[in-house]
């Protein structure tokens, strides 16, 4: 046991540490800094699905039926698989529309039909009433439990009288909370950063309390998981909490009944939409979200199981008390504090569901009931409503938790916290037949919705609440057996003679199939109205739309209407500032000079009442609107000629989109396409310049001579011949140039001849180096070749790699330091290709220079000491090779001699000309 | 978009997998009065089954969207 103080101050401490977490995240929004906007805190703000039902319900569930507490877990499991396509439709359906509760969502799309709107909110409401109800019970029973020793069982408190009912005191104490949480500022897109981020926090206190029961249990009080699952397999009482009891014929039945009720929970649940699609803050975080929610479904799991059986094994309570195992594990045990920590995760999850519970009903009941009946005979006279909005919303929070609270005292005593929670689950089913209908079929209609969710709604009463009330005694038990009017086939629990299934399921189905049934039904009767198509439209091709916000899309809205009347209306319901806000955002929207210069027409209607539906909900927003301005009704034909418009416009919008692309495309080519025209013209000047450069050389020194000559006639005989002699060569070193000139520019112009033929390389090697063997002997130079033995026949041209590997040699034999060069070839082969190298011990070739060699009149070496050559030898033999698919390459240490070498494939396929370019581009001078 | 709608369609094949692999009729496969690693096999199997759905799951979320 531990002291109430103890217990009282530990719990408020606990809350006000909530409510600071929640503080800050507001004040973070308010600065722009938000908290919030991260997809771990998204996911761990879908936690708020594990309320004190799973908390304590779960173990208890456990331990009467086993497995079958999973179900309601791992429907949701499947159901995020879905999000990335349900989820983020409704997310972005509702970002547009700025729909803030599931009524709203239903009503809007159903021709904004306040009607509709406040069928879901009384559904919404009657059908959350038993789980808010089911969280002041678990909580009182914990704090009876914790501070007495002993739960609330039988009479308990109910027999006190209600001003002595602590429970009575813990609704009043949350709904207090909530109010501070969630109403404490009107705001038009119903967004509470501080709620999420307080809810994040509740849902990892709950996870880690809970984990902290389920070690201490299972390694605490067992020797881990295989003892308290070997020590129950051994009792035949606990064997069966280890099957599924499958032999019962409607097993699969109903488990898959709970799984399916449990995925549709996952998503319409009033706090489950609030969360997920009122307060995401950025469509991206569902995608994490769709698994790591899972993963704390699973991790919050893994220890109910050991939990109720080790519970079972300990106490011979049996199954009765398995709900506050929990609790009473450690506090038997003697460790009271575990028990407060396990009481806090409890009170935790228990607040969490009923704060954002009781927020998303308030903002229902505020703008779908009260406000249309407030607002009945239009807006009239007065100031600012924001703070009677306000009003309204806390006093729907008190009443619903008072309502939990008769709830409670009623009917609570006699069920199990799950079947409470499952008669819950049961009612916000019936949303989703019009709810997903209306997000992918644009054929329903608003009648078909209200025959479909009244009947469902109706059968879900009779199958499920109206039982639940009179097992509790309070209502004559006469209508179960005899059923209504004494009709055996109306009997509640076996509906037209249907028996064999539990409860639940056989509620479940008949409601979901009349609710289904009708509604599609009755909106096949009749063709939908205007209004109705045109959200219908808005809804299901969410997607397909261009910006959300309003000011772009279809405007269906015709008729008249003046500025000044919607600002007032936005002033009244919005407050001043804000109402300047939006009209300040609207001029900037629409480009015009301050908000005088708004013109009242359909964009700026619809984007008030946008706006307006922040606040008071769709409907009512409509139903507001209307009344400022002179709306002329559209029909069908309107309908249809605006979409025709809107598709024919964003057609437009898309066809020059797609054209200013492909200019954009063109531009950049041409661009491209100019640049190496400049380029090339640039290295045709650099070539011309060098050519004539090259050529002046020789003709200067022919023309010094011949001039010599000329200008002295009686120049003796050997002199003249000597003159002649170098005359000669000067030509000779012309008639090269010239003829390399032309070789160069026949391969770059693609003129060349190539000869095919089979290649021998040892022979061609053999007869180059026989060519220069009296330019190396000259030299003293020492020629070494080092081939392999056989080497296959290459495809080439066998002159023009001769002609490279002379260049090669002759470089070499320049180079070589006189007296005792060394030359080394090296062919060398493998499965795709041949490769010769010639390695000198010359002075090599200088890193700066390394880049240049293969360019045309760039010599190696000093211009001073440049040795003979023309300097194209290199770049023709590059062609050469690059011709033939290889590479050529250069790997040289300065003072370490150079080696010159080249690759060619076996086998070519003569490459386009532009292949051959890139290769050329991309060539590597060292592959070292 | 097109990585996205290939998202959508492998999120919904495993919703399928999922419904398949942790309902009836094939859930009673495991449904049997054997230990391992001296844990029963369905609560076991439940958890395995669930925990790879997840981890599934949580690849096809994760993984970066492909190039257009």
């Amino acid at each position: 046991m531990v002291s109430t103080p103890l217990v009282v101050a530990a719990s408020f401490a606990y809350l006000m540490l909530l409510f600071a977490v929640a503080y800050l995240g507001d004040r973070r929004a308010r600065e722009g800094r938000s908290i919030i906007g991260n997809a771990w805190v998204y996911a761990l703000s879908m936690g708020v699905y594990c309320t004190a039902w799973t908390y304590f319900g779960s173990v208890g569930r456990a331990a009467s039926a086993g497995l079958w507490f999973l179900p309601i877990y791992l429907g949701p499991t499947l159901g995020m698989l879905l999000a990335w396509m349900l989820l983020r439709k409704m997310i972005r359906i509702a970002r547009v529309h700025r729909i803030t509760s599931i009524a709203d969502f239903i009503g809007s799309r159903y021709g904004k039909s306040r009607l509709l709107a406040a069928l879901v909110t009384l559904i919404a409401v009657v059908g959350i009433v038993p789980y808010v109800a089911l969280q002041l019970k678990a909580i009182a029973t914990g704090y009876s439990l914790l501070t007495s020793g002993h739960a609330l069982s039988g009479g308990g408190t109910a027999g006190a009288a209600w001003w002595r009912d602590s429970t009575l005191y813990i609704a009043l104490v949350l709904a207090g909370f909530t109010i501070a949480f969630g109403t404490r500022h009107l705001d038009t897109t119903e967004r509470h950063e501080g709620m999420v981020a307080a809810i994040a926090v509740e849902s990892v206190v709950k996870l880690l309390a809970f984990l902290a029961v389920g070690a201490f249990v299972t390694w605490g009080l067992f020797e881990g998981l295989g003892d308290i699952f070997t020590r129950a397999s051994a009792r035949a009482d606990l064997q069966p909490l280890l099957s599924l009891g499958a032999e019962s014929r409607f097993a699969g039945g109903q488990w898959f009944a709970l799984t399916l009720l449990s995925t549709l929970s996952l998503f319409f649940l009033p706090r489950q939409f609030q969360m997920m699609v009122v307060e995401n803050v950025d469509e991206r975080h569902v995608r994490r979200a769709a698994w790591a929610f899972p993963l704390y479904l699973l991790l919050i799991n893994v220890f109910v199981l050991p939990i109720a059986l080790g519970g079972l094994l300990r106490t011979a309570g049996g199954a009765a008390d398995a709900e506050t195992f929990v609790l009473s594990l450690p506090l038997a045990t003697g460790h009271p504090g575990l028990a407060l920590v396990a009481f806090i995760g409890g009170l935790s999850a228990a607040t969490g569901m009923i704060v954002v519970e009781a927020v998303a009903v308030s903002t229902m009941v505020c703008n779908d009931l009260v406000i249309p009946l407030l607002l009945r005979r239009g807006p009239g006279p007065g100031g600012n409503l924001t703070g009677t909005l306000l009003g309204i919303r806390r006093g729907v929070i008190v009443a619903l938790l008072l309502l939990g609270y008769l709830y409670f005292r009623i009917a609570g005593e006699a069920y199990a916290l799950v079947s409470i929670g499952l008669i819950s689950f049961a009612a916000v089913a019936q949303f989703a037949p019009p709810l997903l209908g209306g997000m992918y079929w644009k054929g329903g209609t608003r009648a078909g919705t209200l025959a479909g969710l009244g009947a469902g709604f109706a059968l879900w009463v009779y199958t499920l609440m109206l039982p639940s009330i009179a097992k509790s005694g309070w209502m004559p038990a006469g209508f179960m057996t005899k059923g209504l009017l004494g009709i055996p086939l109306l009997r509640p629990e076996q509906l037209l003679g249907l028996s064999g299934l539990d409860s639940l399921t056989h509620s479940l189905l008949w409601s979901l199939l009349a609710n289904a049934g009708l509604y599609v039904g009755v909106s096949l009767w009749r063709a939908p109205s205007a209004r109705e198509t045109s959200q219908a439209v808005l809804f299901v091709d969410v997607f397909e739309r261009p910006v959300p916000g309003g000011v772009a899309g279809p405007v269906f809205w015709r008729g008249r209407a003046h500025a000044g009347d919607l600002r007032a209306l936005a002033t009244r319901f919005l407050g001043d500032a804000a109402a300047q806000r939006l009209f300040d955002e609207f001029a900037r929207l629409r480009g015009v000079d301050g908000v005088a210069a708004i013109e009242a027409d359909a964009q700026l209607v619809q984007f008030v009442e946008r706006a307006l539906a922040g606040a008071i909900g769709g409907a009512s927003a409509h139903a507001m609107v209307a009344s400022v301005v002179e709306e002329e009704p559209l029909d069908l034909d309107d309908v249809m000629r605006i979409l025709d418009e809107a598709s024919q416009l964003r057609a437009y919008s898309h066809a020059l989109e797609e054209k200013s692309r492909s200019l954009e495309r063109a531009t950049a080519e041409l661009r491209d396409a100019n640049a190496q025209l400049k380029s090339l013209d640039r290295l045709k000047d650099d070539f011309m310049s060098s050519v004539t450069h090259e050529l002046r050389t020789p003709l200067t020194s022919i023309r010094a001579f011949a001039e010599l000559m000329v200008d002295d006639p009686a120049m003796d005989a050997a002199q003249r011949q000597r003159f002649l002699g170098l005359v000669v060569a000067e030509t000779e070193r012309l008639t090269r140039l010239v003829n390399q000139v032309l070789d160069m520019a026949k391969i770059e112009a693609g003129h060349a001849e190539w000869r095919a033929a089979e290649v021998d390389l040892r022979a061609l090697v053999t007869t180059a180096v026989q060519t220069t063997a009296e330019v190396f002997r000259e030299r003293g130079a020492r020629v070494e070749v080092d081939m392999p033995e056989h080497v296959p026949p290459l495809h080439a041209d066998p002159d023009r790699l001769l002609q490279v590997l002379l260049n090669l040699l002759s470089n070499a034999a320049k180079f070589v330091p006189a007296g005792y060069g060394r030359v080394r070839i090296r062919l060398r082969t493998n499965a795709e290709r041949a490769s010769i190298e010639v390695e000198d011990n010359g002075p090599g070739v200088p890193l700066e220079d390394q880049q240049l060699v293969f360019e045309r009149f760039r010599q190696g070496g000093e211009v001073t000491n440049r040795p003979q050559g023309t300097g194209l030898g290199l770049p023709i033999s590059r062609r050469i090779v690059e011709h033939f698919g290889g590479r050529m390459w250069l790997r040289s240490e300065p003072g370490r001699g150079a080696c010159f070498g080249f690759d060619l494939p076996w086998r070519h396929d003569e490459g386009t000309g532009k292949d051959r370019e890139a290769r050329a581009r991309s060539m590597a001078v060292a592959p070292t | 978009m097109r990585s996205q709608r290939l998202r959508s369609q492998r999120l919904l094949a495993l919703f399928a997998l999922g419904w398949l692999l942790l309902d009836f009729p094939l859930l009673t496969l495991w449904d049997r009065q054997v230990l391992v690693a001296g844990l029963p096999l369905l609560p076991l199997a439940l958890f395995a089954g669930w925990a790879a759905l997840i981890g599934a799951a949580a690849w096809i979320c994760e993984a970066d969207d492909e190039p257009d």
